[in-house]
């Protein structure tokens, strides 16, 4: 059963990080589709809860061909799944949201509250991983933006401290011969993933591999990269073959933990397959993109 | 082959209470609030198995708001169950005064002023418990060395069942080809959208109300009055909206009982609403079987015998857990003709969560090993399935002996159609396959193992002097729909139209006795005690239209959309409100009431009339990760004369996604005698917008016994899927899955396996 909480409703960003700093046992929600669950099942008691959703500075969407993507804190997942723009620029993040919970999950759901849950199964961090998305976070003191990929530290634990808010999400604008494709593996399409996986592949002029990204959900305390996978496609001219290798080394390196879901070894075995599969699918976007 | 050309009947039809549903005017037990309502929880045990030493709630009642702490010593201890003819299969104390026997089951239960202190109160009732060895496995808890779980019950068989015809070791030694092969059949959560919830309220005059979520208001009423020792007519059982059953909410529940309980100490309203999770973990479950199947055929496909032994998983206690052995073991048999057939089950005890009927009544398991295990026959000896299946399918007028009389079955044209459309989709890619399952059902038990004194359904049908109908129902609507089709039945016979019908169910104060909704019997049973009452009724009217008309004896009179008429000269007649109006006069100012019941009688040991169907499911398996998609499930079904199409649609949409649940997804995994995923996180069910696209033919038969030839729709239609979905998997991938649900890893399991075997040959 829920337990009783003050309410805060904080009007501006500026009276939110106020009214944050100000209680101690606080917690923030924003459409509560992470934060409800868990209070709901006793594991937070929280005494306040600073509701955000209000704060209208932070919900936008905006794109710039230099500066790139940046979504404000308190956009909902729908608004992301619906934006032309993110279709034409980021289509790897329109199909994610497609498939992330349901569309009563989607309307409520935030970018910010979903990211700062930093459960390891989540859905956006492996893609704004991989698209090498920045975050910002603040307090009445300053802010401060760092890569997604050092945000996360733990299960639900993140770089911020009391009193920080998540304010923004940043992805670079896309560069030419460039693909990215994420999958969840699961057994309904909306459900959430068993394991995950999302791949970036940059190519190079002349067809070989500029650069490849590759972050795996679910696969341990945090959305992880594979980096070794990663460098090993680096300079070369990709094929199934460095997939499938690349895919095996994901496997290697993921450390899954097994539930009722599914067992450590058919989870290493997916991501293994998942893996293979995303780079392949990102190698095809980039060798067709301009 | 339509009898009767129908005005109401086989018109789609929206359900009468779905206004007040959508809008939330419906008044579930969960909507109920009376004056001074006290709440209650329920402490329930953390163990699988222990004593309990001493119960303390001196800390619990002192918490301010606590009204009342209850536990065993303050009922009367009668041990009960819904098979109250045996007294040896009532053995369930639902506060238990000496031990507990799974996880989740109730040791005590408080009522206070909010609901919230209720719960911190649960916290402050010290139980010592002295804990014993628990066994979860029906195949373990049999043996010797296992502990006992119920005194005097030897190796744990709480219940055994034998069915056998014909001569079966003379019909194997016929057979060509003989297979045997073990099955594992998971259980599966009722889940329900209202979970289990009740309002009991105890007046000093000696009268308890019972608002509850049950699928009989009569079997509530019944089994309360015998634990709380009043008389059946003291207690009065309210159920308007029900919020789902399947097969989980006919026997008496923890909610029911501890309110009843709280109310008669405290002359007060209790209310208890189940969590979710509590109805995931003490609510009774689908029952796990394991199958042994041996069947011999000739090489031409003639099925000769059948021989099944079944060891199912009861857990605690019994529930409808002997019946659901009994069905299983006869539809195993279904829908063929066997030479010999032998079925021994044997319900074990174990300290589990107790398993009960389930929406299919212990079918889908049956049928998910026999209706795989006879492709893979048909595989082996080169046959083709539809063929078989058509060559040893039941028909009309077959008598299955010394069991049960086949008076209608459109078994062949759902063969023939499924087996055209399949032909139709041609060629399937790699990885995907589409698998057959023919099964069929039952429109109603037979059995009295309630030892109810009552006709198993009964209808009054009230005529004001508007014309206005009034029909009193004991059958209960759970969501199915039985109302609306019992106002169809009525609008249909009495010849008026559907606006003119009141229907009132769920109480047993103002409604007739009924056994409910269980078993697919209402459309039959309730739909011929409505029918025979609106002819009672209609009877009256037709006497005066008769006087009043000065016609000849020789011609008949009916009704049909509001015009009394002669049939032979329909234009020649009287307005129905008119005529109305005049009997009422005629009568002294009485209205019109016509009395019906239905009580089976000479119809074998089961089921007065059988429904049957083909199901085609067309599945994609990803080879690598196991995973499955679903393209498309179709069927081909006879339920005699449909009543409302638009009724019957969603009992098949409905049965889709619960049936396709059990055969992939949802599965309740106990780890120690504890559910791994009592949430809807973990318990998978299909949502909405991930339902794939199902399809229903509807077969032409006519069924004598049932109302206008009726019979039943939407349990049986549980019953073919897991089975079609593994052939799907057979057809695509060529293995042989014989464990549910049908998971990745299961699929990569028999993968593996297969490249081993063939690495071998």
């Amino acid at each position: 059963m829920i337990n009783d909480f003050h309410y805060l409703k904080p009007a501006s960003l500026k009276e939110a990080l106020a009214m944050y700093a100000q209680h101690d046992d606080c917690k923030v929600i924003c459409g509560g589709q992470s934060l409800l669950i868990v209070m709901r099942q006793g594991m937070l008691a929280p005494e306040y809860l600073l509701d955000i959703k209000h704060v209208k500075e932070l919900s936008y969407i905006k794109f710039d061909d230099k500066d790139g993507l940046r979504i404000g804190a308190t956009t909902t997942h729908r608004e992301i799944e619906k934006s032309d723009i993110i279709a034409k620029k980021y289509p790897v993040l329109v199909a994610m949201e497609q498939k992330l919970a349901s569309i009563q999950t989607r309307n409520w759901g935030t970018i910010g509250g979903n990211l700062a849950h930093a459960d390891p199964a989540g859905d956006p961090a492996p893609v704004l991983m991989a698209l090498k998305a920045n975050i910002k976070f603040g307090n009445e003191k300053g802010d401060n933006t760092m890569p997604l990929d050092e945000f996360f530290v733990d299960y639900f634990e993140t770089k911020m401290d009391h009193g920080d808010l998540v304010l923004e999400v940043h992805v670079p604008a896309p560069e030419p011969k460039f693909g990215c494709a994420y999958q969840k593996f699961n057994l309904l399409d909306s459900d959430m993933g068993i394991v995950a996986a999302a791949a970036a592949v940059t190519l190079n002029a002349d067809g070989t591999c500029k650069e490849a990204r590759i972050v795996l959900g679910n696969a341990g305390p945090t959305p992880m990269r594979v980096t070794k996978a990663e460098d090993l496609l680096k300079g070369k001219k990709l094929d199934d073959k460095l997939f499938a290798e690349a895919g095996q080394i994901a496997s290697e390196e993921a450390q899954p933990v097994a539930d009722i879901h599914a067992s450590e070894e058919h989870r290493r075995h997916v991501l293994g397959v998942l893996t293979k599969r995303m780079l392949k699918k990102a190698f095809e976007q980039a060798q067709k993109a301009a | 082959m339509s009898h009767a050309k129908y005005s109401v009947i086989n018109t789609p039809v929206h359900n009468i209470d779905g206004i007040a549903k959508v809008t939330g005017r419906a008044t579930y037990t969960f909507d109920v609030t009376l004056p001074g309502m006290l709440h209650g929880k329920i402490l329930r045990s953390p163990h699988p198995h222990a004593k309990i030493i001493n119960i303390d709630a001196t800390r619990a009642m002192e918490l301010s708001g606590v009204k009342i702490v209850v536990t065993g010593k303050d009922t009367l201890g009668i041990k009960q169950g819904i098979w109250r003819r045996y007294e040896e299969l009532c053995d369930e104390q639902v506060l238990p005064l000496e031990k507990v026997r799974y996880i989740g089951e109730p040791v005590a239960a408080v009522a206070a002023i909010t609901e919230e202190i209720a719960e911190a109160a649960l916290d402050l009732i010290d139980v010592e418990y002295e804990v014993l060895p628990a066994v979860y496995e029906p195949l373990e808890a049999i043996k010797k060395e296992a502990p006992t779980i119920h005194e005097g019950v030897e190796r744990n068989v709480n219940v055994t069942r034998h069915i056998e015809w014909g001569d079966v070791d003379e019909a194997f030694e016929e057979a060509d080809y003989i297979r045997e092969d073990w099955f594992k059949c998971s259980g599966q959560a009722h889940m329900c959208m209202e979970t289990r919830a009740a309002v009991s309220s105890f007046t000093p005059e000696g009268k308890l109300t019972c608002w509850a979520s049950t699928q009989s208001a009569y079997y509530t009423q019944g089994l309360l009055a015998g634990v709380l020792g009043l008389r059946e007519g003291d207690v009065r059982v309210l159920a308007p909206y029900v919020g789902g059953g399947f097969g989980g909410k006919f026997e008496l529940d923890a909610a029911m009982f501890c309110s009843a309980v709280m109310s008669m100490k405290l002359h007060k309203p209790v209310k208890v609403i189940f969590t979710r999770e509590e109805d995931f973990i003490a609510s009774k479950r689908r029952t796990p079987m394991f199958y042994y199947v041996r069947t011999g055929m000739k090489k031409d496909g003639t099925f000769c015998a059948r021989e099944s032994r079944m060891f199912s998983n009861g857990g605690a206690y019994t529930g409808m857990g002997a019946t659901a052995l009994y069905l299983s073991g006869f539809f195993h048999s279904f829908p063929y003709k066997w030479r010999g057939y032998r079925y021994d089950g044997y319900r074990v005890y174990t300290n589990t969560l107790p398993s009960t009927s389930m929406r299919g009544f212990g079918a889908p398991q049956a049928m998910f090993c026999s209706e795989q295990q006879i492709d893979w026959m048909c595989a082996d000896l080169g046959l083709d399935p539809f063929e078989v299946r058509r060559k040893n399918g039941h028909t009309e007028g077959y008598e299955v002996p010394g069991q049960a009389f086949i008076a209608s079955c459109g078994l062949e044209q759902c063969i023939n159609e499924i087996e055209k459309w399949v032909k139709a989709k041609g060629k399937m890619p790699p990885n995907r396959g589409i698998g057959i399952s023919s099964c069929g059902f039952m429109s109603g038990g037979i059995f009295n193992w309630f030892d109810s004194p009552y006709s198993f359904s009964s209808a009054v049908v009230t005529i004001n002097v508007d014309g206005t109908v009034e029909l009193h129902v004991g059958c209960q609507d759970i969501g199915q729909g039985s109302n609306t089709t019992m106002a169809i039945i009525a609008a249909e016979t009495l010849g008026v139209k559907m606006e003119d019908i009141k229907v009132h169910s769920g109480d047993t104060t103002h409604c007739p006795a009924d056994l409910g909704a269980w078993g697919s019997r209402q459309t039959l049973m309730a739909g011929n005690a409505v029918k025979m009452a609106c002819e009672d009724a209609k009877k009256q009217l037709l006497e005066f239209a008769y006087a009043e008309m000065g016609i000849n004896i020789v011609y008949d009179l009916d009704i049909k959309d509001r015009w009394v008429h002669i049939v032979a000269r329909p234009e020649r007649g009287l307005d129905y409100f008119e005529l109305v109006k005049k009997v009422l006069r005629a009568k002294d100012g009485q209205r019109v009431v016509g009395r019906g019941y239905y009580t089976p009688h000479r119809k074998g040991m089961i089921s007065p009339a059988y429904s049957y169907m083909m199901q085609a499911v067309d599945a994609e398996i990803d080879p690598e990760t196991g995973r499955i998609k679903i393209h498309e499930v179709m069927t081909a079904h006879d339920c005699g004369q449909p009543i409302n199409p638009l009724g019957l649609i969603g009992q098949l949409e409905g049965a889709a996604s619960m049936a396709l649940g059990y055969a992939y997804l949802e599965d309740m995994p106990f780890e120690d005698g504890k559910l791994m995923n009592p949430n809807l996180v973990d318990y998978k069910v299909i949502k909405a917008p991930e339902m794939p696209p199902t399809g229903i033919i509807e077969i032409d038969t006519y069924e004598p016994e049932g109302p206008y030839g009726a019979k039943e729709a939407g349990e049986g239609l549980t019953n073919p899927t897991a089975a079609a979905l593994g052939n799907a998997v057979y057809n695509a991938l060529g293995i042989q899955m014989k464990e549910l649900p049908i998971t990745p890893e299961r699929i990569l399991k028999a993968l593996r396996e297969k490249k081993e075997q063939e690495a071998q040959k």
